[in-house]
């Protein structure tokens, strides 16, 4: 028998585990991406890890973790970093650098400074790009939440590896169905901003 | 599959009051016109007055609301879309080459449809790459990104040709290809033209082009035929102040007296420019990189001469000089007079010629045949 | 110094030597590249039917991507657990949740690919008079192969991962081998396995780029 006290705190633990990883990754990734902007070779360095590491499994990473860090918390966030710190770095920096080099060379003319260009031009032109690379990185982050509980993260995943260990199906699924919610909930709010995010002649 | 032949020779095509409507606006209006078997028809006029859609209206790619079009008394609605294409060839500025197919592929495709074997496709897909001027050795096998815009344009032509259609349909063909190269393709094109012996449909925005290769121009405008006739006609007696204002780059001709080399240049751009000491496999790579079909050859100091690049593919000897296989052209002076410059090239047979100023080469001459004829 | 180092490499390689031959690593090797490729075979032939099904009903590809859409919001360990079920413990339900997941790259790139090719083209097929069967064979689906790949690679690389959780199913594999070093906590283990498994699934997308990027060259699409 699964509580509904058991289910609403490993689900609370679930939620601070994914929203924390999720501020931590946006608040490393951005300084990353605008840096990427002006160093074309770490740019170029960055794109290319980050195709090459969103090849290796999850559970690889998470995997990778134990011997650096141990178990517990702490590892887990920093494997749940590992993998969405990219995604997010990749699109960011995409965004802020396909910009129509016309428009660019009309920013220049006009006069705006590095800055101005900055704030006004490209990065107006990323919000869709990068909206899209932070809810990529929700996804990834919600999904590994759940393997990190194998090394001690607790959460919903608990739950489910208590279940699967004992053949209990009604602990699996009190991890299972929440963790299904929340995905659903978190990609019908995202797709509402991303559509209010994307300029009307965009669409 | 084979297909149903479905003529062999056109003898009459008939547009009778042929109208199609796209909402509320027409995109032809009762339009009426005969075309005779052998005749090349250009119709001109400002994008949207429905030159296109009639053309296209030929080969059922577009079916009109009301009228009826005959190809040697058959009205096409009562033809099978697909055997009717195969028996109209079609030519279009985009050119549109299957990417994913080499040009022998490209050329060949309907003929496999039709279900020929392999050795009389690839000898029909020869014997086009040669009749458009491309060694076929050297391009069977390549793929429509490698070749250059005038060369990707010849293959859609000889595309075109494949199962010899009596009818040619060609909207802008020349549209896209910068300004020398055009001049190229239609004077190749006004020679092949007699070897055809096909009707023709074309369709230009250009009305030098359709005044050097048209037999009659049809004039549109607003989705309505304002006037057909011989360029001598329009220019003479044109029905209104559109049709006279059309022609009205014609009209200049009749200045020629007082008109300069200078006044009809066409700038040079550096890239044409290969040095004489240059091989001849790297000139081909330099040109076709370049996109151009012709090349001045200097020494340094001056002008030698021309090479073109189909004469230069055909050379055996790669490794030789392109010095030693010039092609020399008259130079003038851009202040010389028009008419007397004309006159020469006229007489010797160049179609195209060197503008110097100051002793240094700053452009090029090309007479066009409507010029030729004025002076003639 | 250069003693030093050769006494660390070779320690290394026994050590590796040891942990591939105690956890039987060849045999978890075949069985994850096993469920890999019946996965991806699976998941290529139902998504590019299922794209070219979609492309010839336009009225129902909406919803139906957008189903793919919803199973691909669900993250892999609860999808994984809920075919449990229907699936039992073992390799079937790992595949099936592989395919799931692939499905939506797949048939959205076929879908995608048929319908977005250059019109151009599709109006000179017609001219030339090829019928609707060939434009759709020798036009259409020729030249939506890049963007088919490229759905592919993405399929790829969703298998390897859900593969790799199959471990904590009971379905083998390196996840299986990952496991067991997590839980006796044997530091060499997890290094070797997870090193290999990520080395295995970079090496795969690696080919399945290369393959994209000459179909792209190929056709002249830089």
């Amino acid at each position: 028998m699964v509580t509904l006290e058991s289910i609403l705190s490993h689900t609370a633990d679930h939620l601070v585990l994914v929203v924390m990883t999720l501020i931590i990754s946006i608040c490393i990734s951005m300084p990353l991406a605008f840096g990427s902007l002006y160093n074309k070779r770490f740019g170029y360095v960055v794109t290319k890890f980050a195709n090459l590491a969103q090849a290796v499994p999850s559970f690889a990473v998470v995997a990778l973790v134990v011997p650096l860090m141990g178990i517990g918390f702490y590892p887990a966030v920093v494997a749940i970093l590992l993998r969405a710190l990219l995604p997010i770095i990749k699109n960011t920096y995409i965004g802020l650098s396909t910009v129509d080099p016309s428009m660019l060379d009309y920013a220049d003319g006009i006069g705006l400074n590095e800055w101005q260009i900055l704030r006004y031009v490209r990065l107006p032109n990323a919000y869709p790009a990068i909206f899209a690379g932070i809810k990529f990185a929700f996804i990834l982050i919600n999904s590994i939440a759940i393997l990190t509980a194998y090394i001690g993260s607790g959460g919903l995943g608990e739950l489910i590896f208590q279940g699967l260990v004992a053949f209990n199906n009604e602990k699996i699924l009190a991890g299972a169905i929440p963790a299904i919610l929340i995905a659903i909930a978190f990609d019908i709010i995202f797709t509402r901003i991303e559509r209010k995010l994307t300029p009307h002649y965009r669409k | 599959m084979p297909s149903k032949r479905l003529f062999d020779r056109i003898d009459s095509i008939q547009l009778r009051g042929v109208t199609k409507k796209y909402d509320d606006r027409f995109a032809i209006n009762d339009v009426s016109i005969d075309i005779e078997g052998g005749e090349l028809v250009i119709f001109i006029g400002p994008s949207g007055s429905g030159k296109t859609t009639t053309l296209r209206m030929i080969n059922r790619l577009i079916e009109p609301d009301s009228g009826t079009i005959l190809i040697n008394d058959q009205n096409v609605m009562e033809l099978e879309p697909v055997a009717l294409r195969r028996n109209i060839g079609y030519v279009i500025q985009s050119i549109g080459l299957f990417p994913h197919m080499t040009i022998a592929e490209n050329i060949g495709l309907v003929a496999k449809l039709e279900g020929w074997n392999e050795k009389k496709i690839k000898d029909r897909v020869k014997y086009l790459l040669d009749f458009v001027s491309l060694p076929s050795e050297m391009f069977m096998d390549r793929y429509p990104h490698q070749l250059s815009g005038g060369q990707q344009q010849r293959v859609g032509l000889a595309r075109a040709l494949l199962m010899d259609p009596p009818l040619l349909l060609m909207d802008e063909p020349f549209g896209a290809l910068d300004p020398i190269l055009r001049k190229q393709l239609q004077e190749e094109f006004y020679q092949i033209r007699e070897k055809l012996g096909k009707t023709i449909i074309f369709v230009t925005h250009d009305i030098e082009e359709a005044f050097k290769l048209g037999d009659r121009i049809a004039i549109m405008d607003d989705a309505k035929l304002v006037q057909i006739g011989t360029a001598e006609e329009l220019i003479f007696h044109p029905v209104n102040e559109m049709v006279a204002s059309i022609v009205d780059s014609g009209k200049k001709f009749k200045h020629l007296d007082t008109l300069k080399i200078k006044d009809l240049i066409s700038p040079l751009e550096c890239m044409y420019v290969h040095d004489g000491s240059l091989d001849i496999e790297s000139a081909i790579s330099s040109m076709i990189e370049k996109n151009i079909e012709i090349a001045v050859v200097s020494n340094g100091s001056g002008p030698l001469g021309i090479v073109k690049l189909i004469d230069l593919l055909r050379m055996e000897d790669k490794d030789s000089k392109i010095a030693d296989h010039v092609v020399e052209i008259p130079s003038f002076s851009r202040n010389e007079l028009l008419s007397s410059s004309l006159k020469i090239m006229q007489k010797n047979g160049h179609s195209m010629a060197f503008v110097m100023t100051d002793e240094k080469l700053s452009g090029f001459l090309f007479p066009n045949d409507a010029f030729s004829q004025v002076i003639g | 110094m250069d003693k030093e180092h050769k006494g660390v490499d070779s320690l290394l390689l026994s050590d590796l030597i040891e942990v591939w031959e105690t956890n039987s690593l060849t045999l978890r090797t075949i069985e994850h590249l096993t469920m890999f490729g019946i996965a991806i075979v699976l998941a290529s032939i139902i998504g590019v039917f299922l794209g070219l099904f979609l492309y010839s009903r336009p009225k129902i590809a909406h919803p139906m991507l957008n189903l793919l859409n919803l199973v691909e919001t669900i993250p892999d360990i609860p999808l994984l657990v809920l075919l449990l079920p229907i699936f039992g413990l073992g390799k079937e339900p790992t595949i099936v949740a592989s395919v799931l997941y692939s499905l939506l790259p797949i048939t959205r790139n076929t879908y995608t690919g048929l319908k977005e090719v250059d019109l151009k083209y599709v109006d000179i097929a017609r001219a030339m008079g090829l019928s609707e069967k060939d434009i759709l064979f020798k036009v259409r689906i020729p030249l939506s192969l890049p963007m088919i790949v490229g759905g592919l690679r993405i399929a790829l690389v969703f298998t390897m991962g859900v593969v790799t959780l199959g471990g904590l199913i009971a379905a083998g594999g390196l996840g299986a081998a990952l496991i067991a070093g997590i839980q006796l906590y044997k530091i060499n283990t997890i290094l070797v396995v997870g090193f290999w498994t990520g080395l295995l699934a970079v090496i795969f997308d690696g080919l399945a780029g290369m393959i994209e990027k000459r179909l792209q060259r190929r056709y002249g699409i830089w």
